[in-house]
């Protein structure tokens, strides 16, 4: 059973590798101020739309420009490169991982939404 | 109270096959179990190595409450169904999932819409699955059967819809509106005929628009029967182990492991096939979540089914068998648990939303986790102990290793999945805080999938071409020298394929040599040592199959290109922008198309987008038309409007686009010429800063009427008006007053115009803050012209993958038909 034993350990070794792998590629959640601090490496920020400030969209250069507040409630104006998500105005929550350009902007790569639930009509019946 | 229009009774009907069916679950559970159980079943086969026989009134007794389970069953979804094709939207569920103008077809994607739908379909395989066992599994029915009757009753318990001391219990999908917790005791529930009285009844939110698609008619039921497939080696196995009879149940385990892996592969495939038809983002496969918590039991379920032949024909690596056995059913309860609990909603675009069940699902994965581990562990000892090792040159040493490396991907992949999980557990704000800060999925999980899985495909590659040739016990010098001819060709095939396509990463060529090496080894050894015939082409055609997926999936992924590409780039890490824009009737670059977009269209809630692709001529300039595409915008105004894509498929590619933007006003709010539409919230003495260049100042909020019901003292009529001052940095100003008005629940936007300034204001109404307004602002644009945003790519060879989807399927059902047929002398390698 020796040989058993052995392969048991290679594997474990490869297992141990790739979580090592997996780990260290995972990012970090974090604030517009961390993000600065952490440039050029990319993180995820969650925060929330900022619905007074404008959000607008240049098609010739296909940028979508908007502000977002993250949880310490600290702004940056956040740049995307991909037209207006649908409903984006309605999120309640937005998850953007990208990175800082130091301390003016935060370049988003990839947007998820957190919408309230579509079912939030159903509010129409208990308020009759 | 009898309640006009209300089908109160089909509720009840429906509550009441719930109930049927969890009862029936329990009396299978019970009665099979205490049939099991006797000590003298549970000591294995008697003296003459017969199985003892069944315990007669028991045995009856359990197939008849399956029996009443599955009546049960049927019931709940004849009951779910009529009430979704007869429009009952007085049901909670019909009113969440469907509507009027729901055309026939989607039906069913309303049905498997939600999450209780979903259990219910998953249940019901489970059922027409059990019915197999107790036709056919013979000495094994009491124990298998037991099994499925504990996952039935937590399963059925997931559905219904009952409170124990307060303790929400399942979610019934027969709850009428009237009846939910949130609307008890409100005066409507109390009218007699509030179903014709408040419009909202009329009709439902309808189907999610992205789900109305042919794919998600079909891809549903099949990743469920694949995921309740897993079920029945689970429960082989548990059987077998508590049995003790550790090796003997893969026998009767193997064709549904096998069935198993053909319908969950396909399942996962087809939701592929949906994502790339109907989602825009460009691709079959995008490491989402809830894709990766359906594909890591499929490779388990792979590695287990492999195993099970080392047991059956030389009686060991038994448990190594059980645990992927075991592991694939617990991996789907998982998946369940990962999709359900809403856990995934900060990484996922498609998990379910909370419904309030996390505490049951949990209680559901822990219950079965834990008992598969106390039961292995307390029976490891009665495995058979081999002593020697397995002979380097053995199939069985390879098939072993081979698991392993699966088990490797496998883990790999939950892991990175359940990062979120991880956080609730050991985050800084989890149960038992060990990190310091909360980890984040990687940010590009293509690069972190591919940095372990393409290693990981390169070894399963190689094994699927090499250990088909092996023997068991060991193989002679001679027989491993029949590798050599396709090992031959598929180096220089795929060697010459990989300097072709020119990968920008040396292990995508590897990949494709150890993937064309696994094509050729297969067909080799089954066209020239097996005799090529259907009987011994399932494991041949698997092979053959999985080889052109893993194929397929690194040429198009590999070499998809972005032919619309726009010079900007945000940040000098991002890839370039992929949209591109084009003016009405204009042609762009698109290399090597050119592209025109001609105009547009509506056909029902669809808007158009024609777009022709023209060739290049040899001065680079446009040449003849090659083929028209109508990329369009499923219109949607309860949920959004979504953009689905449209596509060109040549044998050798797919030409794919959508329109990534497009103006959606009507044609009058076109033709006024507004664009750039902004919008903003507003309160007294505020200011907002507009377009860049306007200051917007809300100088005061004047009301004009307002109308009193005497009675109740609500609103019935307001008349109002925000007074606005534009300025603009040159120092130009204008003042305008913009209405609003309220009639009882009907609410009238006003609009006015700065002539001067050129910006037009829409008072949208009264925002979530107290004292604050919503504004829309658009500004005259300077001179109207047309466009879309286009984002086209080629995916090249996309057809291998599909191919390859349908070759594994084949392959797999004539590996089950060959088990379910019964030995016969087969041709050695």
């Amino acid at each position: 059973m020796k040989r058993n034993h052995l392969i048991a350990l290679v594997v474990m070794a490869f297992l141990a590798g790739a979580l090592m792998v997996t780990i260290q590629d995972a990012s970090t959640y974090a604030t517009f101020e961390m993000a600065s601090k952490k440039t050029p490496e990319s993180v995820t920020v969650v925060g929330q739309l900022d619905l007074e400030e404008p959000i607008t969209f240049n098609s010739s250069t296909s940028m979508l420009r908007f502000t977002a507040v993250d949880k310490d409630g600290a702004r940056s104006i956040v740049y995307y490169n991909q037209p207006k998500p649908t409903d984006f105005e309605r999120s309640e929550e937005i998850t953007l991982t990208g990175l800082s350009s130091g301390d003016t902007a935060f370049f988003a790569q990839n947007i998820l939404m957190k919408c309230p639930s579509k079912y939030a009509d159903e509010a129409q019946f208990s308020s009759k | 109270m009898n309640f006009i229009g209300e089908h109160s009774l089909w509720a009840l009907a429906g509550r009441f096959f719930t109930y049927l069916a969890f009862t029936g679950a329990l009396g299978t559970a019970i009665f099979y179990g205490l049939n099991w159980l006797r000590p003298e079943a549970c000591s294995g086969p008697d003296e003459l190595g017969r199985p003892r026989p069944a315990h007669e009134p028991f045995l009856r007794a359990g197939r008849g409450a399956f029996a009443l389970h599955s009546i049960g069953v049927v019931g709940i979804l004849t009951v779910l169904l009529t009430a979704i094709l007869s429009h009952w939207f007085e049901f909670d569920y019909v009113w969440r999932h469907s509507s009027r103008d729901l055309p026939l077809e989607y039906v069913f994607s309303a049905l498997w819409e939600g999450q209780e739908g979903s259990f219910i379909i998953w249940i019901f395989w489970h059922a027409v699955l059990g019915w197999f066992l107790v036709r056919g599994a013979k000495t094994w029915e009491h124990g298998t059967m037991t099994v499925v009757g504990l996952v039935q009753l937590v399963l059925t318990s997931m559905i219904l819809g009952i409170y124990v001391f307060g303790i929400k219990i399942g979610s019934s999908p027969f709850v009428l509106i009237r009846e939910l917790p949130e609307n008890l005791g409100l005066p409507w529930t109390t009218i007699k005929d509030y179903m014709i009285r408040i419009p909202a009844f009329r009709d439902g939110q309808g189907l999610n628009p992205l789900l109305q698609n042919y794919w998600m008619v079909i891809h549903p039921p099949t990743l469920f029967l694949g995921f309740a497939a897993t079920l029945l080696p689970f429960a082989y196995a548990v059987a077998g182990w508590i049995e003790r009879r550790p090796l003997e149940w893969v026998t009767p385990a193997l064709p549904w492991a096998y069935f198993g892996v053909g319908v969950l592969g396909t399942g996962i495939l087809m939701g592929g096939a949906w994502a790339y038809e109907a989602l825009s983002f460009g691709g079959f496969w995008a490491w989402d979540p809830v894709e990766n918590a359906s594909l890591v039991p499929w490779i388990t379920l792979v590695a287990a089914a492999h195993l099970m032949f080392i047991v059956k024909k030389k009686k060991t690596s038994g448990g190594l068998t059980a645990i992927m056995a075991m592991l694939s059913f617990l991996l789907v309860l998982y998946s369940t648990f990962l999709t359900r609990s809403g856990v995934l909603g900060d990484s996922s675009v498609h998990s379910f939303v909370d419904l309030g069940l996390n505490g049951q699902l949990m209680l559901l994965l822990g219950l079965f986790s834990v008992g598969s581990l106390i039961l292995l562990l307390v029976r490891w000892r009665s495995l058979p102990r081999s002593s020697a090792d397995e002979a380097f040159s053995s199939r069985e040493f390879w098939l072993v290793i081979g698991s392993l490396v699966l088990l490797i991907s496998a883990v790999q992949i939950s892991f990175s999945t359940s990062i979120p999980v991880l956080n609730k557990l050991i985050g800084p704000e989890g149960l038992v805080p060990i990190l310091g800060e909360a980890m984040a999925p990687p940010t590009d999980v293509f690069r972190h999938y591919h940095s372990i899985q393409i290693p990981v495909a390169i070894v399963v590659s190689l094994f699927m071409a090499m250990v088909p040739f092996l023997r068991w016990d060991s193989t002679p010098n001679a027989l491993l020298k029949r590798i050599l001819p396709s090992l031959i060709a598929s180096l220089v095939l795929g060697g010459l394929a990989a300097w072709g396509l020119k990968f920008d990463q040396p292990m995508y060529s590897v990949l494709l040599i150890t993937g064309v090496f696994a094509a050729l080894s297969n067909l080799d050894l089954w066209l020239r040592y097996q005799g090529g015939g259907w009987r011994s082409g399932g494991q041949a055609l698997g092979h053959l199959g999985f080889a052109f997926i893993l194929l397929g999936a690194l040429i198009s992924n590999g070499k998809k290109v972005a032919i619309s590409q726009n010079p900007v780039f945000l940040h000098k890490d991002f890839p370039a922008n992929e949209n591109i824009l084009i003016p009405l009737g204009d042609t762009v670059s698109m290399h090597p198309y050119w592209v025109e977009w001609t105009g547009e269209r509506v056909e029902g809630h669809f808007q158009l987008f024609d777009v022709n692709f023209y060739g290049t001529a040899e001065d680079q300039s446009p040449g003849k038309k090659l083929f028209s595409l109508a990329p369009y915008i499923q219109m949607n105004p309860r949920m959004g409007n979504v953009r689905e894509p449209s596509t060109k498929h040549y044998w050798d590619r797919d030409v794919y686009t959508y329109v990534s933007f497009a103006d959606m006003r009507s044609p009058e709010e076109k033709a006024s010429g507004w664009s750039e539409e902004m919008d903003a919230t507003m309160g007294r003495g505020e200011e907002v800063f507009v377009f860049e260049e306007y200051m917007m100042r809300c100088d005061s909020i004047i009301v004009k009427s307002a109308q009193m019901i005497e009675e109740t003292g609500d609103l019935a009529t307001l008349d109002m008006a925000a007074k606005l001052t534009l300025k603009h940095m040159d120092g130009r100003k204008e003042t305008i007053e913009v209405p609003y008005g309220v009639r009882g629940n009907e609410a009238t936007p006003g609009e006015a115009e700065f002539v001067n300034l050129g910006v037009k204001v829409r008072f949208d109404g009264v925002s979530d803050e107290p004292g604050r307004f919503k504004m829309k602002f658009w500004r005259k644009a300077p001179e109207e012209q047309e466009f879309i945003l286009l984002q086209a790519f080629i995916f090249p060879y996309i057809n291998v993958l599909w191919l390859g989807v349908v070759l594994m399927a084949v392959g797999t059902s004539l590996a089950v038909a060959k088990r379910i047929a019964g030995p016969k002398p087969s041709p050695k390698p």
